[in-house]
């Protein structure tokens, strides 16, 4: 392994091939930067799209060219999500949480810069860590079947609901409504119709896309032409002159971004888990270790760096399956296979083990991508913030259009407006009524691989699951016993935060 | 004034000949609907022959994915579409020929869509780990036998391309097995290294990626890459299982002139160097078969299909 890990070196740096990786790696960055700052534009779509440019290249440059455009296009979905409150995937939500505010307070580029420092860090961390890890982060993969999914699955639920704002009772109303709009559609097992009442729209399920920017952007439109006259002529001032990030807020920043990373890369080692948790997890964490956690969801920079270093660290270990056995953990690294295979190299133990230099190579082309990202990332984010300088009156109805016109292009499918429009109306009710929507989101987001990997246990432990568990599937078991001490403890801790926030805002309120 | 009477009679040639090519089919890029996710094998396969296809053409496909409902969102996509040629569908049997015999449907395939052409095939293996006991098909029916239908065997997905040979195998067999879905073919493959599972189905250009870890103790077709194991049909299975057609579909009401013209391009792939250098990559094979004869075959396989569903869910 040492030593195809060193032989990896001159396939990169030799033969000139070293300036070309450089500029298809920087090329698709900038492709996925742009394409996953547009709301509706997926990173997947625009990886499939560049997929056969990158079968007519080496593939030690279509390969790092298609991870240019994964890497790009997993941040270019935080730069919406900060600025107008679109996130345009689930990885993403976390972050519009203290993203806008902070826009709105003309620090836009902090927010910015914040993501793109925290994301760069904590994803070359983690790349490193697979680089060293790769062989046992392989077997920590195989270890989790079906059983430890749905307990690992189940847990990630309870610990972001009882850590979101506002009362138990709401979040669990919301967790419920979560659950049972991901029951909308087909049932992931058996393939059968449920709750559709034979309108075949509602037959694919409820799609995800329309209904993020459903409940976060439109109620966020919503509620900024309520308040239009109040704020916009204020926060104008403040947009001229966007403020960097300075050097002693980032340093306040590092514990955040270390703990996250260390939290997305766990999150990352566990297939079928990723990003949308890591992110909510990763902010849950942030806020709970937080001494000001009443400024959370209200402009706090801690609240960027946390989602969005923790999903960013999920990126390096979910390539390990993919390289080391040959099977994607998601769709995005479904991909980067569909590359391998049309070089004619077939992920799997055997490549390993044969070609291993080349394995290494592109996990280091991963590290030189970061450092890219780095460089591009910094000169182009002044670019998007200014974006939002431009007068309200325009900036409203232009992002009216770009929640419209990316729920349509999601799917080119006209029922994703109703959808969307749906879910705008129902977000902008639940807001003014204090529910936070977090729950509802994970558990819908979750359920159906919940409940696929509910349904395969069940299968697999034929008439009688507890025996099963208890004598096949220790680690399940002990998640599941677990669990409820783990949400207790988690629960009471949040409690006492939200304690001291109500009186904090209280004492505020008594002392103007 | 020679040069510029033959310079005028090109610029003449060119704009006569591009309005003539601009009347004919195709006058613009066609889209080609995928009803399944990206990342999959008919994204792959259509990926490299869409990436070939225009110089036989003379305008591109374009590939949409619309999956959903396990093909039903993006098939009904293209049934609602206008049949004028610039709608296709790439498909495959089970979707095209089984789903209607266990849903109610939008649509009727067998007569809102006909047969472009056949793409390639995939016949499905059976394996095990290569620490198995099981040496053969017959081993792994006696276990399921003895165990009482408690051996665990994996598919990908209810009604899907390996779980409905693995449904016709136990069901020749004449054994009951614990049939356990996986959400695809990746998962799947995981469920059988980490043993969750004891054996499954899969495609030659997935099995040749795991190497020694398994074993492949059947095909639905012979395959010499790997290690020429016995054919179904070999073992006394009688007719064609496993195969997983790539299909290549218009909505029936398009001019039979426009889907001739698309029969003629995707023929001649097969000659095509580049196509088959990556149709090698990919581990596929180039088994073209024309619309007219996948056709006749087409009625034939749903009918299989609505007797082994008949008999699936009668039990």
């Amino acid at each position: 392994m040492l030593e195809s890990f060193f032989n990896s070196f001159p396939l990169i740096l030799g033969s000139g091939n070293f300036l070309t990786i450089i500029f298809v790696i920087a090329l698709g960055l900038l492709i996925g930067l742009f394409v996953g700052a547009l709301p509706g534009l997926t990173t997947l779509m625009a990886m499939a799209i560049v997929l056969p440019i990158s079968f007519f290249m080496d593939p030690l440059v279509g390969i790092p060219f298609l991870i240019g455009v994964y890497k790009g296009g997993i941040f270019g979905g935080s730069i919406p999500a900060i600025l107008v409150s679109l996130p345009g995937t689930g990885a993403s939500v976390a972050t519009t949480f203290d993203g806008p505010p902070l826009t709105k307070m003309g620090k836009g580029r902090k927010a910015l810069e914040t993501a793109l420092f925290s994301s760069v860090i904590a994803d070359f961390s983690s790349d490193i860590v697979t680089i060293l890890l790769i062989g046992p982060i392989a077997l920590v993969a195989l270890l989790i079947g079906p059983p430890e999914l749905a307990a690992i699955l189940f847990l990630s639920i309870l610990i972001i609901s009882s850590t979101s704002n506002g009362s138990v009772g709401k979040n669990m109303i919301m967790l419920a409504a979560g659950l049972f709009i991901a029951m909308i559609g087909q049932d992931p097992i058996a393939a059968l119709s449920r709750f559709t009442f034979d309108v075949f729209e509602l037959r694919a399920g409820v799609p995800l896309l329309p209904m993020l920017i459903g409940l976060f952007a439109i109620p966020e439109i919503l509620i900024n032409i309520e308040t239009k006259a109040k704020e916009f002529v204020k926060t104008k001032l403040n947009l001229k002159k966007e403020e960097k990030l300075t050097w002693e807020e980032f340093l306040k920043l590092r514990k955040t971004i270390l703990r996250s990373t260390v939290i997305g890369t766990t999150i990352g080692m566990i297939p079928g888990v990723g990003q949308v948790v890591a992110a909510f997890v990763g902010y849950a964490a942030a806020k709970n270790s937080s001494k000001t956690p009443e400024k959370f969801g209200k402009g706090e920079l801690e609240g960027i760096a946390a989602p969005e270093a923790a999903n960013n660290a999920v990126n390096g270990p979910t390539l390990v399956p993919l390289l080391t056995l040959g099977i994607p953990g998601d769709n995005i690294t479904a991909i980067l296979l569909g590359a391998f295979i049309a070089h004619g190299l077939r992920p799997g133990p055997e490549l390993m083990s044969e070609q291993g230099s080349i394995v290494f190579a592109i996990l280091l082309c991963m590290l030189i991508a970061n450092i890219l990202f780095l460089i591009l990332g910094y000169f182009t984010m002044p670019l998007f913030s200014k974006v939002v300088t431009i007068k309200k009156s325009y900036l409203i109805p232009l992002t009216i259009i770009f929640a419209f016109a990316g729920s349509y292009v999601f799917r080119h499918n006209p029922a994703d407006l109703y959808f969307l429009l749906f879910f705008g109306i129902f977000g902008y009710i639940l807001k003014k009524l204090q529910f936070d929507v977090t729950p509802l989101v994970m558990a819908f987001i979750l359920a159906p691989s919940l409940e696929y990997a509910f349904g395969q246990t069940l299968s697999l432990g034929d008439d009688n699951v507890l025996m099963y568990l208890l004598s096949e599937r220790p680690i399940a078991a002990l998640i599941i016993v677990s669990t409820p001490v783990i949400t207790w403890k988690l629960f009471q801790r949040s409690k006492k935060l939200r304690d001291v926030a109500t009186s904090l805002t209280s004492s505020q309120v008594k002392s103007s | 004034m020679n040069n510029l009477l033959k310079t005028f009679i090109a610029i003449l040639a060119i704009i006569n000949f591009s309005w003539i090519a601009k009347a004919d089919y195709p006058e613009k890029p066609i889209t080609m609907v995928i009803p399944f996710g990206p990342g999959g094998s008919h994204d792959l396969n259509a990926r490299v022959f869409t990436s070939i296809i225009p110089q036989y053409l003379g305008n591109a496909i374009i590939v949409k994915l619309v999956p959903g409902a396990s093909g039903q969102t993006g098939t009904a996509m293209v049934a609602q579409a206008k049949p004028d040629g610039y709608t296709l569908l790439f498909t495959h049997n089970y979707v095209d020929q089984l789903q209607h015999h266990v849903k109610k449907l939008p649509y009727k395939p067998l007569s809102d869509f006909v047969t472009v052409g056949r793409l390639n095939y995939a016949a499905a293996c059976m394996i095990v780990l290569s620490k198995s006991k099981y040496q053969s098909v017959q081993d792994v029916f006696d276990a399921a036998k003895s165990s009482n239908g408690k051996l665990k065997l994996g598919h990908s997905g209810m009604w899907g391309a390996t779980m409905v040979p693995m449904a016709q195998l136990m069901s020749w067999g004449k054994v009951n097995a614990n049939l356990t879905p996986f959400k695809g073919g990746g998962p799947m493959v995981k469920g059988l290294l980490a043993g969750d599972v004891e054996a499954v189905l899969h495609f030659p250009s997935v099995i040749k990626g795991q190497g020694s870890k398994v074993r492949t103790l059947a095909c639905g077709a012979k395959e010499k890459s790997l290690g020429t194991p016995p054919t179904f049909e070999e073992l006394g299975f009688t007719g064609q299982i496993g195969y997983m057609d790539r299909i290549l579909m218009a909505p029936a009401k398009t001019p039979p002139e426009r889907i001739k013209i698309l029969q003629d391009a995707l023929s001649k792939l097969k000659d095509d160097k580049t196509f088959k250098k990556f149709m090698k990559r990919l581990g596929e094979n180039m088994k073209f078969m024309s619309g007219p004869d996948y056709e006749k075959i087409r009625a034939e396989k749903s009918n299989n299909y609505k007797s082994l569903v008949k008999q699936m869910t009668k039990g």
